[in-house]
C-alpha cells in the first residue's frame, strides 16, 4: 500500500539508510524507557514476594487490633479537635496571606514586573517544599505540639492557594475591571468592587477543598511531633497498642470521610 | 464638549493607527463614526478614552486637555468621561443597583469604597439613574439574570452614574437584535437631549446612523474621510466608505 494515498498525498518513503536510523531511534528510545521504569523498581528494592509474606505479618496486627478498643472513644475527641483545628488554622492563614500573593502573582492585575516575579518566587518555594518538611523545620523553630503543624500547613498552603488564586485572577473576565478603571476607580477599589465579587465563589471553593487537603495532611504531622491524632497514632504504635491504633484508624477514616464530604457539599453550593 | 485636535497614533512597529484626527463633538449631541474593520474607529476612542495614549494631539473635554495627563491627574480628569462597549462588562454576580453605583466610584475615594462599600446616597441614585434607562424593577437582580438587552442599558446607567459630561459608546449594540439596538440606540439619543451629554458612538449599522446621529464622522485608514450632518449625507459617500475599505 502507498503511504498517505487515502489523502490524495504521496508522501515519498523514506530512502534505505533514513529508514533505518529512524527505526532505530524508536527502538532506543522505547529500550530508554523500559530502562527507567525498571531502575525504578530495582530502587524502591520491589519484591513483590514480600507482599505475600506480609500478609502473614498484617493478618498478625488486624488480629492483635481487633476489637478496637472502643472504652476509650472518649480519649479520640481532643486529638481529633486537634486535629481539624490545625487544618482550619492552616487553611485561613494560608488564605489570608495567599491572597495578596496571588493578586501580586497574577499577570493581568500585577503594579509590577518586579512584584510578579517576587510574588511568583514566594508561591512556589512555600510549595516545593513538602508540609512534611516544613513541619519538621517549625518543630525545630517552635518545638514539639500542634503550632509547628499549624505552620507547616499554612505555609504549604500559601504555596498552593497562592498559584490557584493567581490563575482564577488570571483567567477572569477582565472587561468589568477596565470598566471600572475608565470610571475612575481608585487600584484598591477596583480589587474590592471588581475582583472580589468575581473570583470570591471559585476562591471559597479552593478554600474548602484546600481545608479538606489539609486535615487529610494533619493527620501524617502528628508523626512528626505536630499533634492531634497522628501523634496519637505515632505513640500507640509505639506501645505496640494496636487495638487503640485500630480505633484512631477507624476514628481517621470517619473524620477524612466527613470533611470530604462537608467540603463537596460546600463547594456545591457555591458553584 | 469634547474637542479633538490634530490626534494622531502611531505604533512602536511604525504603524500609523491615527492620523491628525480633528472631531467636536458639543454637549446634547449625538455623533456617530462610521468605518471598516480596521480602519481606526476603535483606536479613536481608547485613544480619547486615555486607554492608549496618543503619539501627539489634544483630547480636550471642556477645557482640560487629556492627551498630556498621567497617573492620579488623569484619573481624576477622566471622570468627565464615560465609556460603554460592545460588552455590557457588568460584575455578573453583583446586584444590578450595585453594579451602577460603580460607576461613582471615582468621585467617592475613601476606606468604606474601598473596603467594598458603597454610599448609600449613590445606591439611591442608582435607582434613579435605572429608571433613566427604562428598567426600574430589576435592581435587586443579579447582573448574570438580565439579558444582552437589560445589560446594555445597566451599563449606559452604570455611565450615567459617573456623571459625566462625554459618553463614549464602542459598538454598544454590535451583540444586540434588531429591536433591542433600536431601543439602546433611543435611549442615547434621549441622554444625549435630556443629560446634554455630548456622545460619541462608533457603530456599524449605517441605517442606525441616519436615524439618530445628529452628525456622522467617517473614518478610513485612520483619517477622517468626513464630517456631516446626518441629513446631509449622501449614501454614495457612505458606500465609497466601505468600498474603498473593502478594496
Amino acid at each position: 500500500m502507498t503511504a498517505g494515498t487515502e489523502t490524495g498525498v504521496r508522501i515519498p518513503p523514506a530512502s534505505g539508510w533514513a529508514g533505518s536510523l529512524a527505526t532505530a531511534a524508536r527502538l532506543s528510545l522505547i529500550l530508554l524507557v523500559i530502562a527507567v521504569i525498571v531502575q525504578s523498581f530495582w530502587m524502591a528494592q520491589a519484591r513483590p514476594q514480600d507482599l505475600v509474606t506480609g500478609l502473614f505479618g498484617m493478618a498478625d496486627f488486624i488480629r492483635r487490633a481487633s476489637p478496637p478498643d472502643f472504652s476509650h472513644l472518649e480519649d479520640t475527641l481532643w486529638p481529633t479537635i486537634e486535629t481539624v483545628d490545625l487544618a482550619i488554622f492552616g487553611t485561613v492563614v494560608g488564605v489570608v496571606l495567599a491572597v495578596p500573593l496571588a493578586v501580586l502573582a497574577a499577570a493581568n492585575v500585577t503594579p509590577s514586573r518586579v512584584l510578579y516575579f517576587l510574588a511568583r518566587g514566594i508561591i512556589g518555594f512555600c510549595r516545593a517544599v513538602h508540609e512534611l518538611v516544613w513541619a519538621l523545620l517549625f518543630v525545630t523553630a517552635v518545638g514539639l505540639g500542634p503550632f509547628a503543624g499549624g505552620l507547616a500547613l499554612a505555609v504549604h498552603s500559601i504555596g498552593m492557594l497562592g498559584r490557584l488564586f493567581a490563575e482564577t485572577i488570571e483567567h477572569m473576565d477582565m472587561a468589568p475591571i477596565d470598566a471600572l478603571a475608565l470610571a475612575g476607580a481608585t487600584r484598591v477599589q477596583i480589587f474590592t468592587h471588581g475582583i472580589v465579587p468575581s473570583v470570591l465563589p471559585t476562591f471559597l471553593g479552593i478554600g474548602l477543598y484546600r481545608l479538606d487537603e489539609n486535615i487529610r495532611s494533619s493527620l501524617v504531622l502528628g508523626f512528626v511531633g505536630a499533634g492531634g491524632i497522628g501523634f496519637q497514632l505515632m505513640t500507640y504504635m509505639n506501645l505496640f497498642d494496636y487495638r487503640k491504633v485500630s480505633l484512631y484508624l477507624i476514628v481517621t477514616f470517619v473524620l477524612v470521610l466527613l470533611a470530604e464530604r462537608l467540603s463537596a457539599l460546600l463547594r456545591q453550593k457555591l458553584a | 464638549m469634547l474637542r479633538v485636535r490634530r490626534l494622531s497614533l502611531r505604533y512602536p512597529n511604525g504603524k500609523l493607527a491615527l492620523a491628525d484626527f480633528d472631531l467636536t463633538v458639543r454637549a446634547g449631541e449625538l455623533v456617530i463614526v462610521l468605518g471598516g474593520n480596521g480602519s481606526g474607529k476603535t483606536t479613536l476612542l481608547r485613544c480619547i478614552a486615555r486607554t492608549l495614549r496618543p503619539t501627539q494631539g489634544e483630547v480636550r473635554v471642556n477645557e482640560t486637555d487629556l492627551a498630556e495627563l498621567e497617573g492620579e491627574k488623569l484619573r481624576c480628569a477622566r471622570l468627565e468621561l464615560a465609556m460603554i462597549s460592545q460588552q455590557s462588562s457588568l460584575v455578573r454576580r453583583r446586584s444590578v443597583l450595585a453594579n451602577i453605583a460603580t460607576g461613582s466610584l471615582g468621585h467617592h475615594v475613601s476606606w468604606f469604597t474601598a473596603l467594598g462599600g458603597l454610599p448609600r446616597e449613590e445606591l439611591a441614585a442608582a435607582q434613579r439613574y435605572l429608571e433613566a434607562v427604562g428598567l426600574p424593577e430589576i435592581g435587586r437582580q443579579r447582573a448574570s439574570t438580565l439579558s444582552g438587552g437589560q445589560a446594555q442599558r445597566v451599563a449606559i446607567a452604570r455611565a450615567l452614574a459617573q456623571r459625566p459630561r462625554v459618553l463614549l459608546a464602542d459598538e454598544p449594540v454590535a451583540s444586540l437584535d434588531p429591536e433591542a439596538a433600536e431601543e439602546i440606540m433611543r435611549l442615547l439619543r434621549r441622554l444625549a437631549e435630556k443629560e446634554n451629554l455630548a456622545v460619541l458612538c462608533v457603530l456599524h449599522q449605517v441605517e442606525l446612523a441616519y436615524s439618530y446621529a445628529d452628525r456622522v464622522v467617517g473614518i478610513r485608514d485612520g483619517r477622517l474621510a468626513f464630517d456631516l450632518p446626518s441629513a446631509e449625507l449622501p449614501r454614495e459617500t457612505v458606500r465609497n466608505l466601505y468600498l474603498q475599505d473593502a478594496a
